[in-house]
């Protein structure tokens, strides 16, 4: 098989589609095909790590990603390889921000994990039910503006009421959120980015 | 005629940018932060001018009266978000009491209004066709001539309460370069796509819109208030953008704005978001002494100060997050810090990018007051 993971790594988009549709063709197993960008998506989140490569770098393997996985879906029938596990995603009561949600996203979505994503300016009830609801040990929350911090807290609160802080290690991330919003909000963690995301999340598992 | 007061803290605006300033100069920026403070249901600020520049010129005067505020990074004229920002980034603007609760920040919804093919239209055609299009999209039109009259009829009015109050602005001129509009009309991730996959038609685009962007930005800057103007820096930040995209999409565009300002005797400033680290070193492009970085607290300012030494000054960055929710010491180190490892020349001290909705107002009048004691 043709190297994937390398074309995604160095975003060359139209040789990459060319590749996959190449190797469905000759009967390559789509698990397989999956695993290869899966590396080259790990191999992205390295060089942006290493300041290397930027967000729009992230984005732009994440769109090929994302196009992909549309390519397999019809051959993969149900098998897309073991999951690292599920984590419930999205941007707090208030606030309608989504462009670092998305990106957190597929970032989780193609390093392994089950993303449940709750969309923006979600109520603290809309975390707790999909925690629930899937029984994911990581919630991870957005927040662009120092205004929601509440937010997360009312959220991290509703977790508490709802007996599953126990279970559930929350994340934040998005411009404003540091440290100090950890202390105030009664969060575990902070993301300084999309990549550290999931190198966070991995360790929660 | 001003009087004695405004004139000196004018001149120090202008001794700071040549480096010549005996001390750091305060300077205030916080577009909402004021409502709470004054007990303004921010549905009332954020719609009626009125209220917006009597309740913003009123909380300055309230830290003024008690530490220095020596200047203001732009002027004040009430102008409504949901009809200003628009124009910059080609996005609609929820605003509190109409879209969103009566006390939530106003805040930038990207609907993607521009397509693909736009950037064929704006370069065969020209820009103006299509942001006559989309801008009804975009805002009320009769709401924003409202607006417009409200500016004509009351604008000069307005800038007097400051000018009286000895509150002389750095900035009353803004500019969005070509790559932040047609991001925002995009919308981010469209764009970025764009970025890599064509382009060449997204740099004969921007060259269409340059001309019109100097023309505008230069109408909007108004030397009896404050002779300078923003160079937006939001979308194509360093941090953001890869080299290739900035290089030839974002430092372009930025680069003539700020030099078009400087040419005509105006200040350029550079208002940064997020980390501009990688790309510091391109700021001594410009003229030296003629222009500020304007950054929000993830630029390294040590670095900065390192590369940029006395060519450009530097105007920032009490972090967003220490201004709402840090304590008035934690305020006063931060600042205390920073004027300690970079120096007092050159140097405006001021919320970075915005101080948000729910500062402190002890920490605002901390954040000052550190720096006025600054020995």
């Amino acid at each position: 098989m043709v190297k994937l993971g390398e074309m995604l790594a160095n975003l060359e988009m139209d040789e990459l589609m060319e590749a996959v549709q190449k190797e469905l063709d000759q009967g390559t197993d789509p698990v397989e095909i999956l695993k290869d960008c899966e590396a080259g998506m790990v191999a992205v989140g390295e060089k942006f790590s290493a300041g290397d490569y930027f967000v729009s770098d992230l984005m732009m393997s994440g769109e090929m990603f994302k196009e992909v996985g549309e390519m397999l879906e019809p051959h993969l029938a149900g098998k897309t390889g073991e999951s690292l596990g599920k984590v419930v995603l999205g941007t707090v009561e208030g606030d309608i921000h989504d462009i670092g949600k998305d990106l957190v996203y597929i970032m989780l979505k193609s390093g392994g994990f089950d993303v449940i994503d709750v969309g923006v300016d979600a109520k603290p009830e809309a975390f707790v039910d999909a925690l629930k609801e899937s029984g994911a040990p990581v919630l991870a929350l957005s927040c662009l503006l120092t205004t929601c911090y509440d937010s997360i807290l009312n959220t991290v609160k509703a977790v508490e009421a709802a007996g599953l802080r126990d279970q559930v290690k929350i994340i934040i991330g998005g411009g404003p959120t540091d440290e100090s919003v950890v202390t105030y909000t009664g969060a575990d963690a902070v993301g300084d980015d999309a990549q550290s995301a999931v190198r966070i999340c991995k360790e929660m598992m | 005629m001003a009087n004695q007061l405004y004139q000196d803290r004018a001149q120090k605006i202008k001794d700071t940018i040549n480096f010549e300033n005996k001390s750091v100069t305060t300077c205030y920026m916080g577009q909402a932060a004021p409502a709470a403070h004054m007990g303004v249901k921010m549905k009332d600020f954020a719609m009626n001018p009125v209220i917006n520049v009597k309740t913003t010129l009123d909380y300055i005067k309230e830290i003024d009266a008690i530490t220095s505020v020596d200047c203001l990074n732009m002027s004040v004229n009430g102008m409504r978000s949901d009809h200003g920002l628009p124009m910059a980034w080609l996005s609609k603007i929820k605003m509190p009491g109409r879209e969103l609760p009566d006390d939530s920040l106003w805040q930038v919804e990207e609907t993607g209004v521009l397509n693909q093919e736009d950037y064929d239209i704006i370069i065969e055609q020209g820009y103006d066709v299509v942001f006559n299009r989309v801008l009804p999209q975009l805002l009320d039109l009769n709401e924003l001539q409202e607006s417009v009259d409200y500016q004509q009829q009351n604008g000069q009015k307005n800038a007097q309460l400051f000018v009286d109050a000895n509150l002389p602005a750095v900035n009353s001129g803004f500019a969005s370069p070509p790559f932040e509009v047609l991001c925002g009309g995009r919308s981010m991730s469209k764009f970025f796509m764009d970025c890599y996959k064509i382009p060449d038609k997204i740099e004969k685009a921007i060259e269409v819109m340059l001309p019109g962007s100097v023309q505008g930005m230069l109408g909007s800057v108004n030397t009896n208030i404050g002779n300078g103007s923003w160079v937006g820096g939001w979308r194509g930040a360093s941090a953001l953008v890869s080299p290739k995209i900035w290089n030839r999409l974002v430092w372009p565009g930025m680069k003539a704005l700020a030099q078009a300002l400087i040419d005509n005797d105006h200040i350029a400033t550079f208002h940064l978001d997020q980390n501009w680290d990688r790309d510091i070193e391109r700021f001594l492009e410009m003229p030296a002494q003629k222009s500020i970085i304007n950054t929000d607290g993830m630029t390294d300012l040590r670095k900065a100060r390192k590369i940029l030494g006395e060519h450009t000054a530097i105007m920032g960055d009490v972090p967003a997050p220490l201004l709402a929710t840090g304590t008035t010491q934690e305020v006063k180190d931060y600042v205390n810090c920073l004027i300690d490892d970079i120096g007092p020349k050159g140097l405006f001290i001021a919320p970075g990018c915005d101080a948000p909705a729910n500062s402190k107002f002890e920490n605002m009048v901390a954040m000052f007051e550190a720096a006025n004691n600054w020995k």
